[in-house]
């Protein structure tokens, strides 16, 4: 068996050991989980102003903490309530959209220095929150949106790429977007159009 | 040229797994960047010359998806590269030690590992992919079979 042989049967059998079925279904699904992460993340940014200004609603949960927040979703502002769970690296936010509740859920753990990990705190999660988010729309156009300002970019693209320089307070963030093909943020400069998808 | 979502699933969904799993070194992560790949590929309009122009886009989007969650906040709990190796079914000693000495390879070393013996790409398609000279891939991918000449066989060509 040849190198290449011995290297295809290790990580087809990694490969066939861990991979979820995927179901379209289940992708669509998932994409509007998505869409919704990404409103939230403009929305948190509006809604971390409050709770930092005013330390709102604070409740100590079982095991965590629970907070009521206000959330601004595409401009408009909702009610929600971020539950940062204890223990297990995972948090979730729930508000109420065109009349229905949805859920937003999300975890993860912080790296330090010397390579332990520690789940993320309060802040660390808001500010993976602000994110920008870019939308395409159905008329064709193309919005960002950061924190409560909705920007049209749909006509600053030049050879498929567009710069958006995004201020809040003291906080700067530079976007790359390339059309209907990715974007990144960074908050030193520009990313290289070549450096993201 | 496109393809449906049940087509790109049926044939690409391993080679994505495998390639964002070699980078998260998570199944949780690898499985999300998946999901995240087809999602890409459904919501872009972008139109693909041929079926290599597609998977070459589907593995770099993959990739740096993979790149992104194993740099962020966001990686989930994981086992380590021994415990994750005990719970695959290899069958003998040298799968074990193949795996356990390629996931221990620096990250630049390892993408262009996988890229050339898995998915069998030239130098060339791997530069363009990682976006990098193809020089730095064959430099890259001298290291990186130097460190795995333990648990390869074949002579360096």
């Amino acid at each position: 068996m040849t190198d290449k042989e011995q290297y295809k049967k290790v990580f087809d059998k990694v490969a066939s050991f861990g991979m979820e079925p995927l179901e379209v279904y289940r992708l669509m699904q998932k994409k509007r989980k998505h869409t919704y992460i990404h409103k939230a993340a403009a929305a948190a940014a509006a809604a971390a102003l409050i709770v930092c200004s005013t330390g709102v609603a604070y409740a100590a949960n079982v095991g965590g903490i629970q907070r009521t927040i206000q959330l601004w979703v595409h401009g408009d502002q909702t009610n929600a309530e971020l539950v940062i769970e204890d223990g297990n690296y995972s948090y979730s936010v729930s508000y109420q959209e065109d009349g229905s509740a949805q859920t937003i859920s999300g975890g993860g753990v912080a790296i330090e220095d010397d390579g332990t990990e520690r789940p993320l705190t309060e802040e660390e999660i808001m500010t993976e929150l602000y994110m920008p988010e870019v939308e395409y729309k159905e008329d064709g156009t193309v919005w960002v949106y950061y924190y409560n300002q909705k920007i049209d970019v749909t006509d600053s693209f030049e050879d498929g790429v567009c710069y958006v320089k995004l201020v809040n307070g003291d906080e700067t963030r530079y976007l790359t977007i390339k059309y209907d093909d990715g974007y990144s943020v960074s908050s030193q400069k520009y990313p290289s159009p070549d450096s993201f998808n | 040229m496109r393809q449906s979502l049940e087509e790109l699933i049926e044939a690409y969904q391993k080679s994505l797994y495998a390639a964002a799993f070699n980078i998260c070194r998570n199944t949780d992560d690898a499985n999300d960047v998946v999901q995240d790949t087809f999602i890409q590929y459904y919501t872009t309009k972008k139109q693909f010359q041929d079926e290599e122009h597609l998977k070459a886009w589907l593995l770099r989007v993959a990739i740096n998806r993979a790149k992104d969650i194993s740099r962020s906040f966001w990686k989930k709990n994981r086992l380590s590269i021994e415990d994750y190796a005990d719970a695959v079914p290899f069958e003998s000693r040298e799968e074990t030690g193949l795996f356990e000495a390629v996931m221990r390879l620096p990250e630049k070393y390892r993408e262009v590992i996988h890229l050339y013996y898995y998915e069998d790409l030239s130098i060339k398609e791997t530069a363009r992919i990682l976006r990098i000279t193809e020089g730095s891939v064959k430099m890259r991918l001298s290291r990186g079979r130097s460190f795995l000449r333990d648990v390869f066989k074949e002579e360096e060509s």
